[in-house]
C-alpha cells in the first residue's frame, strides 16, 4: 500500500490485477424455451471454474432475446476461455457434447464469425460478432470444430446444410433434431483479471460482491467463471509442497493475521472476496473491473466494505495489468 | 481499372459466343485491344469490335447492351467483378462462373448457371431448361453461390445440383430438382411433374403443394431451427429489390422487382416429406403450410 486514495469512504490500493492471455470462444444457445437454453448454458459451462483443476474456465455471457439468436428462439451466449486452444477444442467438444447435444430442443451457434464455411462464399459483414447481438466485434477468429465431429453421433444419418456461408449439421435426435453450426471460432482473450473486496464481516463481503457481480454481468465480453461470480479461496503461486503449483494466499487470510510473514490485512478486516474475470479483449476486463469497482463504491465503507486490491505476482504471472486507480478513474488498464 | 459498356448493333446472323469476355479480362485493356479480342461466330472468330460499339465507363463494371439472344456463354467462368446485361441473353449465361456479380435484365436460355460455382446471378426474366444443372456428361451441376429467377424455369431446373441455392420466383417446368445431390432449391409458384425425381440430399421448398411423388414418405418429425435458418435466408435472397450487393448504376430492378414471395416464410409452419426413397432419400421437400 502506498498513498491512501479513498472513494465512498473505500480505499483504493495502489496496485494492479495482473492478468494473462487465453484463448476463447463464444458460442450461443437456443432452445424452444429460456428455461431448456438455460439447462444447457448452466451444464455446458459447469466444472468450469479455473484451468488449474477444470481445463477451462466458462460462464454465461448474456441473455438473448429471440430477435438476437440466429433461429429466433431464446437463448443464451456462453464464453469459454482455456490456456490453449487445443484445450479448448477439446473443451468445446466434451461440454457441447454432453450439455448441450443431450439437452431436449437446444442448438448451438458460433458467437464469434469463424468465417465462410466455403471459401469465396462470403457476403457477410467484416465484423465478427453475428449481426443482431448489438455487441462490438472481435474480428474473426481461427475456426475450430464446433458441431464438425459431433455429427458423427448421428451415425449416418446426419446432413450438412450451408446457409449463407455457413454450413450446419443436422443430427438425428429423439425430439427430432439437433443443429450445430460446423465451426466457431477461437479467439486471443484475457483471463485472470480480479478484484479483492476486503470487509468488515461476511454479510457485508457478501453484499459488496453480489452488487459488484451484478453490475459486471451486464456487460458483454466477459465472464466471472466462480460461483456466483465469486471466490473465497484465493491463491498465490506455488506451494510448500512441491506437488502443487497453486496454494492459498495467506496475506488476505484473515486467519492468518498474525502468523504469515506478511499480511495484507487489518484487525478489523474480517472477510475478503475476490472475483475474477474472464473478457474477450483487455478493455472488456478493464470495463467490468470498473463497473464492478463503482457498484461496490456504491455500497462503500457504510456498507462494510473497507478497501479493494487486487491479486498480482509481481508482474512474473501475464502482461496485462489492471492498475485499480487507473481504472476507476476511467483510463486504461 | 476500366470498365466498358457494349452495345450489340444488331443480333448476330450466327450464333456469337462471349466466352472470355469479363469485366476483369477487360479491365486492363485499351478500346483498341478490346475491339480486337476474338469472338466466336458460327465456325469462325471475328473481332468483338465487329459486332459491339464500345465505351469506356468510369466505374469498373461491364455492361452489355442490346438484343443478345443469340450469344451465348455471358459471364462464362466469370471470376469478379460486376457483369451487367440489359437485354436477353442466349444460352450458358453464368456457366462455371466462381464470383462476381452476374445481372440480367431479360431472359436466359438453356444452361443458365449450369455447373456455377460462386457468386450471384440474378436473371430478371425466364430462363430455359438445365438451368443450374450440370454440362452434357458431366456429374455435378451448379456447386455453389447464388441463382435467382424472377420469371419462370424450363424443365430439369436444378438437374444434379449439389452445393449453393437456386431460386425461382414464377413457376417451374418438369424433373424439377431431378437428381439432386444437395443445395437448396426454392421455388414460389407452380411447378411440373417428377419433382425431386431421384434426389438424393438437399431441400426443396416449394410455397405451391404439387402431387408429392409416391417415393416420398411424410416426415416424423419436425425441423423447425433448421426452418427458421432457411427460411430466413430464402427471405433475403428472394428480394430482388435490394440484395445482390450490386452498384445503382448496373443493378436497378424492374419496377416489378419489389414483390418477394419468400419475405415471411419464417413465420408459417411447414409439411416435409422425405425422399427419394428410390435414391438415397435424405432430401426433403418443405411444404409451407
Amino acid at each position: 500500500m502506498s498513498d491512501a486514495l479513498r472513494a465512498g469512504g473505500v480505499e483504493i490500493d495502489d496496485t494492479f490485477a495482473e492478468a494473462f492471455p487465453m484463448k476463447a470462444t463464444r458460442l450461443l444457445i437456443t432452445a424452444h424455451t429460456m428455461t431448456w437454453a438455460r439447462h444447457a448454458a448452466v451444464a455446458a459451462t459447469g466444472f468450469a471454474t479455473s484451468v488449474i483443476g477444470c481445463g477451462c474456465e466458462a460462464g454465461i455471457e448474456a441473455e438473448l432475446s429471440p430477435a438476437q439468436t440466429p433461429d429466433g428462439r431464446p437463448g443464451l451466449s456462453v464464453l469459454l476461455f482455456a490456456m490453449s486452444g487445443k484445450e479448448l477444442i477439446k473443451q468445446i467438444e466434451r461440454r457441447v457434447g454432453q450439455c448441450v447435444l443431450t439437452c431436449p430442443t437446444t442448438a448451438v451457434f458460433a458467437g464469434i464469425d469463424p468465417g465462410p464455411a466455403v471459401a469465396g462464399d462470403d457476403d457477410r459483414p467484416p465484423e465478427g460478432v453475428l449481426p443482431g447481438l448489438g455487441w462490438p466485434g472481435t474480428g474473426r477468429g481461427d475456426a475450430v470444430a464446433l458441431g464438425k465431429n459431433l455429427r458423427f453421433f448421428g451415425d449416418g444419418w446426419q446432413q450438412s446444410k450451408l446457409i449463407n456461408g455457413r454450413r450446419y449439421w443436422r443430427i438425428p435426435v429423439m425430439d427430432g433434431e439437433f443443429l450445430a453450426q460446423e465451426t466457431t471460432a477461437v479467439v486471443k482473450a484475457v483471463g485472470g483479471g480480479n478484484l479483492l473486496l476486503l470487509a468488515r464481516d461476511t454479510d457485508s463481503a457478501l453484499a459488496v460482491a453480489e452488487a459488484a457481480v451484478a453490475a459486471m454481468r451486464r456487460l458483454p465480453g466477459v465472464v466471472m467463471p466462480f460461483p456466483g461470480g465469486v471466490v473465497r479461496s484465493g491463491s498465490k503461486v506455488g506451494s510448500k509442497y512441491a506437488a502443487l503449483s497453486a496454494s492459498t494466499n495467506g496475506a488476505f487470510c484473515p486467519g492468518l493475521l498474525g502468523l504469515v510473514p506478511h499480511s495484507e490485512l487489518t484487525a478489523d478486516t474480517r472477510c475478503v472476496l475476490e472475483i475474477v474475470i474472464d473478457g474477450l479483449t483487455e478493455a472488456d476486463v478493464a470495463q467490468a473491473m470498473r463497473v464492478g469497482m463503482q457498484a461496490a463504491i456504491n455500497i462503500g465503507l457504510s456498507g462494510g466494505l473497507q478497501r479493494i486490491s487486487a491479486g498480482n505476482y509481481g508482474g512474473k504471472l501475464g502482461p496485462y495489468h489492471f492498475h485499480l486507480r487507473k481504472i476507476l478513474a476511467g483510463g486504461a488498464a | 481499372m476500366t470498365g466498358w459498356t457494349l452495345t450489340l448493333r444488331q443480333p448476330p446472323t450466327l450464333r456469337l459466343c462471349l466466352r472470355g469476355i469479363t469485366p476483369n479480362a477487360l479491365a486492363l485493356l485499351d478500346a483498341t485491344q478490346v475491339a480486337a479480342l476474338p469472338l466466336g461466330h458460327g465456325n469462325s472468330l471475328l473481332p468483338l469490335g465487329a459486332f459491339f460499339n464500345i465505351s469506356p465507363r468510369s466505374d469498373d463494371g461491364l455492361l452489355l447492351q442490346g438484343d443478345l439472344s443469340r450469344c451465348d456463354r455471358v459471364g462464362w467462368q466469370l471470376d469478379g467483378g460486376q457483369l451487367t446485361v440489359r437485354g436477353p441473353v442466349g444460352h450458358h449465361a453464368g456457366g462455371a462462373m466462381r464470383a462476381g456479380t452476374l445481372t440480367i435484365h431479360g431472359h436466359a436460355g438453356d444452361l443458365a448457371a449450369c455447373e456455377m460455382a460462386g457468386g450471384a446471378l440474378t436473371i430478371y426474366g425466364n430462363v430455359g431448361d438445365f438451368a443450374a444443372a450440370s454440362l452434357p456428361g458431366s456429374m455435378d451441376g451448379m456447386r455453389g453461390g447464388v441463382l435467382r429467377v424472377q420469371g419462370n424455369a424450363g424443365a430439369r431446373f436444378a438437374d444434379r445440383m449439389r452445393r449453393g441455392t437456386a431460386l425461382v420466383l414464377g413457376d417451374a417446368g418438369d424433373f424439377l430438382a431431378s437428381r439432386l445431390v444437395a443445395g437448396t432449391v426454392a421455388v414460389a409458384g407452380r411447378v411440373g411433374a417428377h419433382v425431386g425425381y431421384g434426389m438424393r440430399r438437399g431441400s426443396l421448398v416449394l410455397l405451391h403443394a404439387p402431387a408429392v411423388p409416391a417415393t416420398f414418405v411424410p416426415a416424423g418429425a419436425d425441423a423447425p431451427v433448421l426452418w427458421q435458418l432457411l427460411a430466413r435466408d430464402l427471405a433475403r435472397l428472394g428480394d430482388l429489390g435490394t440484395a445482390g450487393g450490386t452498384a445503382s448504376w448496373s443493378s436497378s430492378p424492374p419496377s416489378n422487382a419489389s414483390f418477394n414471395p419468400f419475405c415471411g416464410l419464417a413465420q408459417r409452419r411447414i409439411q416435409r416429406c422425405l425422399g427419394d426413397l428410390a435414391a438415397d432419400g435424405k432430401g426433403e421437400i418443405i411444404l409451407p403450410c
